[in-house]
Formats: C-alpha cells, structure tokens, sequence
C-alpha cells in the first residue's frame, strides 16, 4: 500500500549518521576475500549454472529475467498463476522506466492525496505534482503475470508447482547441488510430485516463505493489513478518479494508518496494525467510518488480509541460498511500501548471481549472495530508516498525527515526499527550508500536545 | 490470536487443504482469502461484535446487510453519525467573533473549545465530509496565548529549581576547593557544571522522565539492530570459511 508520506524532509540526511551502525563496515574486512573465492570457484563444465526462483511475484519475476538474460539456466516456480495478491498495488513513478512496464497495465494514476487527521482535517497534499508524475496503481495479477512472462520469454522455465521443501547439501560436501521438492500442477487433481536440483536457489515466496524455513531464516514481526473491495457507485467514484485518501488516528489504527485507493473499478479501503491485530476488525469498522460519506451506498466484492513485514529477517542469505522482497522482509516501515523494493531486490539478487558465475558459466557461493545484501542494505537502508523514523515520530499518538497532517499541508514537505517516493532518490533539500521545516514541525507537535494535556483534564 | 478471526472454521474445505501448515507464528497471516458471498456475510458480524461501542454507526450499516442477505449489501444507508455540536463551532471552524471579550479574543476560552471537541471525538470518531470540512487550524491561535497558558506555570517551577540547584553546586565547589562564586563563574569547568545542571533541569522534569529517556534511547536503535541482524550472523559464522 504504497503511500507518501516519507515526508519529513528535514530528517533526510540523518539516515548519515548511522552509516556507522549500518552493515557496510563489517564488509569492509572481508570483501577481498570474496573476490578471490568467486574467482578460484570451478568452472562448470558442459552445463550452465541452473538457478530456482521460488515465488513468481514482483521479486520472483524480475530474478529470473534478470538470471535468464545473464545466461543462467532459470526455474520459476509459482503455485497460481493467476494469484491476486492483496495489495495496494501502488508503484512509484520511477518503476514504470527501470523495469520498462508498458503503460496500459497501469490501472490508474493517481495525482492527489488526501491525508485526515483525527480531528477530520483533510489536507490535499500532491498539488507540487508535474504533468507528468503520478503514482501508478496495479493489479497484482496483471503485474506479477506480466512480469513473468517476460522471463519466460528471456529463456526461464516457469513451473506451476508448489514447493514443499528442500534437501541442503550435506556439511561434507557444500558444493553438492540443492534437491527442491514441489507438487507439479499438471492438471491432475492433486497434482504431482516432483524433484529438482539446482546449484542456487533465490527465495522470493513472500511472507509465509517456505525457503525461509528450511534455511532456518528466523522470524519477523509483522503488521496485519485487512482491506475490503468496495464497489462504489459512479457518482461517489468520479471522487476517486485519481485521489487516494489516508486517515490517521486511534480509532483507525494505533500504528499504521486507513486508506482508500481507488483501483480498476472499485476502491480499497483498509487498515493495518502490528500491535493490535485482535481489533483488526474494529479499525476496519472505524476506516469505514470515516470514510463513509465517500463510499455510501457500496457493495463489498470482496475481504482479503495479509502479513507486511516489518524488518528483514535476522538471515537473508546462507550458503547458495537467499532472500529477496517479502520473503527477506523488505517493506518499508510508515507507508508499507513492497513492490518496488521486492522487484528491485529480486533483481539485484540476479545481478550478483549472474556477475558471480559469470554468465553462468562458473558455481557461486555464498561471498556472491553477500555482495547482494551488502549492495542492498547500502543503498536503501537510509530510506528504511527515515520512513521508522516518521513512524515512531509521527504515529505514536493522536496528537502527533495532528502534527504530522499539518505539515504535510506545506508544499515544500510535498515535493519533497512527491520526490523521494516517486523517484527513490535523496535529494538534498533547502537548508533554509528544512530548518524553517524543522521549527513549524516542533510548533505544531507541541500544540498538539498541548491540547492532549488539557483534553486529560476534562471530563465530557 | 487472530487467526480465529480472519479463517473462520468454516471456509470451504477446498481453501483450507490448499493451505499449506505453517508452523512458524506468520502462520497467521493469511495468503489471499478468496470469500464467497456466504462468507462475505460472515465476517462482518464478527466485526459487529468487536466493534460494538466503537462505531455505533457501523453498526447499523452491518446489520442492514445482515437482514438483507442478498447482494444488496450496501455501505452506510440509513446510519445516520452523531456530529459535533456546538453553536460556536460554525462552518468547520470555531466563529472567534463568539469568543470576543473585553474587545479582544479570547484565546484560552478557544484552546479549551478545541480541546473539548477532541475529546470529544475520541470517542466519537466522525466521518469526514468534502461538503463540510473541518478547516480549523491551531496555528492560529497566537504563540504567547500557548505560553501564557501551557509554560508559565511550569516555567515558575523550573526557574526555582534551577536557582536551587545552581545555589547548592556554587555552594559545595566553593566549600571544597575555596574558589568564590566570583571566580567561578570565570572557570570553564564551573561553566560545564551550570549548563548541565540547566540542561537536567529541562530535560529531567520528573522522574519517570530518566526512563522515558532511556526508553526513547532504546526505541530509536531498535531497528538498527533488526537489520544489522544478518550481520552478526555472519560474523558469527566467518571462522567457518
């Protein structure tokens, strides 16, 4: 559910100060090391490198077209082909020229935002939008379909199958290949079992993700996003032409935010939460709520839910075995934000298999997948960090998100959001601006709780 | 724990055998829940039952459906949410020409006004509306009317404790090393001292504060760690190769 509100341009360059924290400097040390073992890795002989993805979504898709065009054998194994995913289904602008998606799998392109705070202050935010920017809203099934078509064109072999598990090397022989078990979908009733060795395997099964499990990936803390498709009349839908509206406040969700997208003919309204995911149903009640002057008169087509992961597993990578999109956990914390950092991950998870066998032409090992995550977490953990920053900042209270709303009414703290989301780069803001930034911020946070104070002392 | 509430027992037994057992705790978290119409109907009574008080409005709406039962399952007919009210509150804003007195306005009478509505709406959350927005901004209420209010009496506090605490530090550095307070004021170290104990002044207004601090300290660094996770592992693991 991609939204915007990785907002607070003046907290933007602070992601710099935890570089030290951050995983690179333990990389340092190592890296040559890396390099002599992928180069002293043996040459395959009479075979390319054979390589499984499991999962055909976003991550899965753009791996193996990634690992297919590199010259590496590719399996692709996804258990529906056909899967609707729930999902917002929001992708940034920049996603639709990296990955070259044709235009007319964009269902809708969404030019306004509307944010609510508790108190029902609706503020529009998306008015610093150029003619030509948008956010684009997706079908998952067209998405993830069109995706893997274009690996199997690339050469991979796409498998409808479900996988089961998976036979590691034995500890004696780590260079023996890996045995993947699946029930092959070949139209007979239940299916029918089958085996398949391959030298590595990328896991992108999402959040339930099964290659996690046998590679003893560890757990992560999740939210719960519960989201309804609504059938609005055309009246009250000509509102949702190109707006997605937020809501934010206690009654919504004491974490996360509601929403209402507008998708292909219908809208979604939904919520998430970590902490409560009893009261899911309640916050679903309490969006409807707030929403429900827009979606009168609606008919719901259909209820779905899902886990969001909140950080990346405590093991992305082990052995010739890794991680990417969901499955590793890369959501982006404040806007649950996955499908372009799954995409992104599947495909630089390719790149580094396909660069480390060269072509396909010697084994990989682990060092390979590491550079993976190394890469990864340099150029996107100061994102993750800012948008937990917001979250604690800006969700933990009522009151805070009060101040959150209001400054999201200034447009530079607009097109500043507008930037980062659309075009996933940090751009370096106005000082000038961020400090002007900064002071309004303070203002309105201490207003806010200000009030909070008097509203403790009332009694209604 | 919320698994009961999202599979009720009685999906269609096709559903639940393409479900794979997970053991891990994201088992509860489902993979797409295609439900039919039979099931449509069934879910939202449970939301009936968790969110009785909540959304009394929402309710209603859930119940219409419930006695319909047929594909007219439609959203928000016939609940009419309470607003609201109050006559100074005109046209999503408070009407500050009600709140003049003695020739001026009377900004604390408006801090209290909104503070009530917000409570007010705690309870009551209500629906948002394009017809009727709420257009009230608390930045317009003047930043002394905040100070005047919410500083002051705390500030008279502050101000005592810093002077007493700053009294007894000259007091015990004079009394053991023989320096005046004259002459410590020209002392870096004498000039550390007073702006720490202003600055613990501020910040350390309670003593809840020290762990709220802590607490805050600990919040920040908490997904540092979740990420740096797979590091460690690695670390761990490096004799190996």
């Amino acid at each position: 559910m991609a939204t915007i509100d990785q907002a607070f341009a003046g907290l933007r360059r602070l992601p710099s100060s935890h570089h030290r924290h951050s995983p690179k400097s333990h990389h340092h040390l190592r890296r040559p090391t890396h390099i002599v073992a992928a180069r002293s890795s043996p040459k395959l002989s009479g075979r390319p490198l054979r390589v499984a993805v499991i999962g055909g979504g976003p991550a899965g898709g753009a791996a193996a077209e990634t690992l297919a065009k590199g010259g590496v054998e590719t399996f692709l194994i996804e258990r529906k082909l056909d899967n609707a995913k729930p999902c917002g289904g929001a992708i940034p602008l920049c996603m639709v020229g990296e990955f070259d998606l044709p235009l007319d799998i964009i269902d809708r392109r969404v030019t306004k935002m509307k944010m609510i705070s508790p108190s029902n202050v609706a503020v529009d935010i998306g008015q610093t939008l150029k003619p030509h920017e948008y956010i684009g809203m997706v079908r998952r099934e067209v998405l993830d379909a069109y995706l893997r078509e274009r690996a199997s064109s690339a050469g991979a072999t796409v498998i409808n199958g479900l996988f089961l598990k998976m036979d590691l090397p034995p500890p004696q022989d780590p260079s023996a290949p890996y045995t993947l078990h699946y029930n092959l979908y070949d139209g007979s009733a239940s299916g029918t079992k089958q085996s398949l060795s391959v030298d590595a395997v990328i896991g992108a099964d999402g959040a339930n993700s099964r290659v996690a499990k046998s590679i003893d990936a560890g757990d992560y803390e999740y939210a719960i996003a519960f989201q309804e498709r609504i059938k609005i009349p055309k009246s009250k839908m000509a509102y949702y032409e190109n707006l997605a509206e937020m809501y934010v406040g206690d009654d919504v969700s004491p974490d996360f935010y509601g929403w209402v997208f507008p998708k292909c003919d219908h809208v979604a309204v939904g919520t998430g939460t970590v902490t409560h995911k009893g009261d899911i149903k309640k916050f679903q009640a309490a969006t409807r709520n707030r929403a429900k002057e827009k979606i009168e008169g609606g008919r719901i087509i259909r209820v779905e839910a899902h886990p969001i992961p909140e950080h990346p597993r405590p093991r992305r990578v082990a052995g010739r075995v890794a991680l990417v999109g969901d499955a590793a956990g890369y959501v982006t914390k404040c806007s649950g934000e996955g499908i372009y950092f799954a995409a992104k991950s599947g495909r630089m998870c390719a790149e580094a298999v396909v660069e480390g066998s060269e072509g396909g032409r010697r084994m990989v090992e682990e060092g390979d997948f590491r550079g993976y995550l190394e890469k990864w977490d340099k150029t996107y953990w100061p994102t993750y960090k800012v948008l937990d920053v917001l979250q604690k900042v800006f969700y933990r209270s009522n009151p805070a998100r009060e101040a959150f709303v209001e400054m999201c009414a200034d447009e530079y703290v607009q097109k500043m959001t507008f930037d980062s989301y659309l075009y996933k780069t940090v751009v370096p803001g106005n000082p000038l601006e961020d400090l002007k930034l900064a002071v309004n911020t303070i203002g309105s946070l201490v207003r806010a709780n200000a009030l909070k104070r008097e509203m403790d002392k009332i009694t209604l | 724990m919320s698994m009961a509430l999202f599979s009720p027992p009685h999906l269609p037994s096709t559903l639940s055998s393409s479900r794979p057992n997970y053991s891990s705790p994201l088992k509860l978290s489902l993979l797409p829940l295609h439900l039919s119409k039979r099931n449509l109907v069934l879910l939202p009574t449970k939301a009936v039952n968790v969110g009785e008080e909540v959304t009394n409005s929402a309710v209603k709406v859930e119940e219409k459906k419930l006695d319909e039962k047929d594909e007219k399952e439609e959203l928000g007919v016939g609940s009419e949410g309470v607003k609201f009210g109050d006559p100074r509150w005109v046209g999503g804003t408070w009407d500050l020409k009600q709140f003049v007195k003695g020739g001026s306005t009377d900004w604390d009478a408006v801090i209290d006004a909104e503070a009530r509505r917000r409570k007010w709406l705690i309870d009551n959350p209500e629906s948002s509306s394009n017809d009727d927005p709420v257009v009230f901004d608390t930045s317009i209420i003047p930043w002394w009317s905040w100070v005047k209010r919410f500083h002051l009496p705390e500030a008279e506090l502050l101000n005592g404790r810093a002077a007493m605490v700053g009294f007894f530090m000259a007091y015990f550095v004079d009394s053991l090393t023989g320096v005046g307070l004259v002459d410590q004021m020209g002392n870096f170290f004498c000039k550390t001292l007073l702006f720490v104990a202003v600055l613990g002044v501020l910040l350390i207004r309670k003593n809840e504060d020290i762990d709220t601090l802590k607490k805050l300290f600990e919040e920040t660094t908490f997904y540092d760690k979740q990420w740096q996770a797979t590091w460690q592992d690695e670390n761990a693991s490096s004799p190996k190769d």
